[in-house]
């Protein structure tokens, strides 16, 4: 009986053991669940906001899908994570070929983007999806953490998120009383379109935080309907914003071209000359700890301006 | 009584049936938008929803007056020159080729910038065109309408398949390129409506002093020349004028399918056979149909808009299938 007893304790002491020996950390994501080496040391990225949380983490990817332009991962990125890391085509449709020839232990990839080739991304390396396009601010500081779990430093993403929310808690301190009661629309236009970033979306989410008010409706659908709302000339003066902010793509862009019609020039924030430009870039293809920090600095300069000429 | 006097229906039922159908495509087109506040009284009044209407509703309605107009002759001219009631640009891949002469032009900008976004257009719609043709033998002297479907489906989806390929091209020039996969007028000004306009009238101008050459071709090549009409004269201005009319069009708005398909075979049903009445009556028809696809695509699902070319497809692709199931010969 003792002995059964002891048989059997040291069997569950194994057990529980073993996925320490085995060095696998079970991650929950979008897709499921997947077991992960511990702290792995080649890491795919196929999101820019992926890179920032490698970046926010001290991590160096060895591969990360760039869209084929270097120059997409900026320079704040690569000072943390160097430029050791090979493209791997792009976040649309990443190189299969060139992920497995990298030979990674472990691949962060995006619910919209590549849910499709999870199965096959699975395949070649233990695969974690997260909804970076679809996401929210808040949601992306959540995958922070989960891809520091996934990279064994759970203590260390949890101090490093910790730093970065006492850094936009200043950042928004120095924001105060000004953004209350301020309509703020961000949207981003290229040469045939213009697109508003709703509340549901990243963008829209951190101006939220920064304290602005959106009159945007919320929308059902796709990515592409609810968080990046197609949007005419017509239905921006139905949102008619205080403050516009415009990422652009292109020179001269679709919006420029609106410049002197009546109805544009109708707008509140036309007619009070508070339609700011800022990069397109940074702020919509980047998410994460290091671009909200960018994306706070440029409002706080924004918001400085707005308020000098109220 | 001159068998091209005897309507299938009442001239005057017809011409009232018309009327009443053009007034209410152009006010639903103009009524519907982002806007709900917008009243036809505003177009007296000097303020801003009266120029909503000038400066964002009117051209748009001019532009989708004009598709329907350049897309309906263009049909018109295809099922006259190919004597097949299936003849249309997007069945013929003509639709499909502009798009890919634009979308070389999109992703290469020195071409773009060198030749032009419209005619590169027209090039394309030329060449896919030409291509079709050639497989079904239209310029052999014997069209084959077997041959000129499926050259046109596999012309059509070759060049398509080019366009989507650029997709895999990177986000922003995928949006940019996707504005020629599907017709889209959602952001058209008065620039567009005057790209268009000259096309939409010469058009029916030269398509209308066609119109003997055309109802010659109805009879056979041999008919037509045998009574002094060269038909492989009428075929080359033919095509030339079919592949500009929708070269102009999906320049402006992207392929719409199924516009150029539908309208003369409706006009052909009320109207008859004759293409002196024909032209002026598929113009209209043409007109009246994406006037009022325009307004169903802003009014449908609301307050988001469906591009124009969905809600002409979801018209239009019923017909196209009632037509296949139940036309007489030709096919």
């Amino acid at each position: 009986m003792l002995f059964r007893q002891t048989t059997y304790s040291l069997a569950v002491g194994f057990m529980a053991l073993l996925p320490f020996s085995v060095g696998a950390a079970e991650i929950t994501h979008e897709l499921g669940v997947t077991d992960v080496p511990d702290a792995p040391q080649r890491v795919i990225a196929l999101e820019f906001s992926f890179v920032d949380a490698l970046a926010a983490l001290g991590v160096s990817p060895v591969g990360i899908a760039d869209d084929k332009k270097r120059q997409r991962i900026v320079a704040e990125y690569t000072a943390v994570i160097g430029d050791d890391w090979q493209s791997v085509g792009t976040r649309k449709t990443p190189s299969l070929e060139v992920i497995a020839s990298l030979q990674p232990d472990l691949i962060i990839a995006d619910k919209t983007r590549h849910s499709g080739v999870y199965d096959t991304l699975s395949q070649i390396a233990p695969t974690i999806v997260l909804d970076s396009l679809g996401g929210t601010y808040p949601e992306a500081i959540e995958q922070t953490l989960v891809i520091g779990d996934a990279l064994g430093m759970k203590g260390k993403a949890a101090e490093r998120v910790a730093e970065h929310e006492a850094v936009m808690a200043e950042l928004i301190a120095q924001i105060g009383n000004e953004s209350h009661g301020v309509n703020a629309q961000f949207g981003v236009t290229n040469a045939t379109g213009l697109w508003l970033h709703s509340p549901l979306s990243y963008n829209g989410s951190l101006l939220e935080k920064f304290g602005f008010s959106s009159s945007m409706t919320p929308q059902e659908g796709e990515v592409y309907e609810t968080n990046y709302v197609p949007t005419t000339l017509e239905q921006l003066s139905v949102v008619d914003p205080d403050l516009l902010i415009l990422g652009k793509y292109a020179d001269p862009a679709f919006t420029d071209e609106w410049a002197g019609e009546a109805l544009y020039d109708s707008l509140k924030a036309v007619e009070a000359s508070n339609v700011y430009t800022v990069n397109a870039h940074k702020w919509s293809r980047m998410r994460g700890l290091l671009a909200a920090e960018m994306t706070a600095n440029d409002v706080l300069e924004i918001l400085t301006e707005f308020s000098a000429k109220q | 009584m001159n068998a091209r006097h005897r309507l299938p229906l009442q001239a005057g039922a017809i011409a009232v049936l018309a009327f009443g159908v053009l007034i209410l495509s152009v006010y639903g087109s103009l009524m519907t938008g982002g806007r709900s506040d917008i009243r036809l009284s505003d177009l007296f009044t000097a303020s801003t929803n009266g120029a909503v209407i000038l400066d964002i509703r009117l051209p748009r309605t001019l532009v989708a007056a004009c598709l329907g107009v350049n897309l309906g002759l263009s049909g018109l001219i295809l099922q006259a020159l190919t004597r097949n009631p299936l003849s249309s640009p997007s069945i013929l891949g003509i639709n499909q080729g502009a798009a890919l002469g634009l979308t070389i032009g999109v992703i290469f900008p020195s071409v773009g910038a060198l030749v032009g976004l419209m005619p590169l257009a027209a090039i394309g719609a030329l060449a896919a065109g030409f291509i079709t043709f050639s497989i079904a033998g239209v310029f052999a002297g014997r069209i084959v309408s077997l041959r000129l479907i499926l050259g046109g489906v596999a012309v059509g989806a070759f060049a398509s398949a080019m366009v989507r390929f650029s997709f895999t091209l990177e986000d922003d020039l995928a949006r940019q390129v996707l504005r020629w996969t599907l017709g889209n007028i959602s952001d058209v000004r008065w620039h567009h409506v005057q790209s268009l306009f000259v096309w939409s009238i010469g058009g029916t101008v030269a398509t209308l002093a066609m119109a003997h050459r055309l109802n010659l071709m109805a009879l056979g090549e041999a008919q037509a020349s045998g009574l002094g009409a060269d038909p492989r004269l009428t075929l080359m201005i033919g095509a030339l004028m079919s592949a500009c009319l929708t070269g102009t069009a999906v320049f402006v708005a992207g392929p719409i399918a199924f516009a150029g398909l539908v309208v003369p075979h409706m006009c052909r049903f009320c109207l008859g056979p004759d293409h002196r009445i024909l032209v002026p009556a598929t113009a209209l028809g043409g007109a009246c149909l994406l006037m009022a696809a325009d307004a169903a695509s802003k009014w449908l699902t609301s307050p988001v808009e469906l591009p124009v070319g969905v809600v002409v497809a979801m018209i239009g692709a019923p017909y196209f299938l009632y037509q296949t199931l139940f036309s007489k010969g030709a096919i």
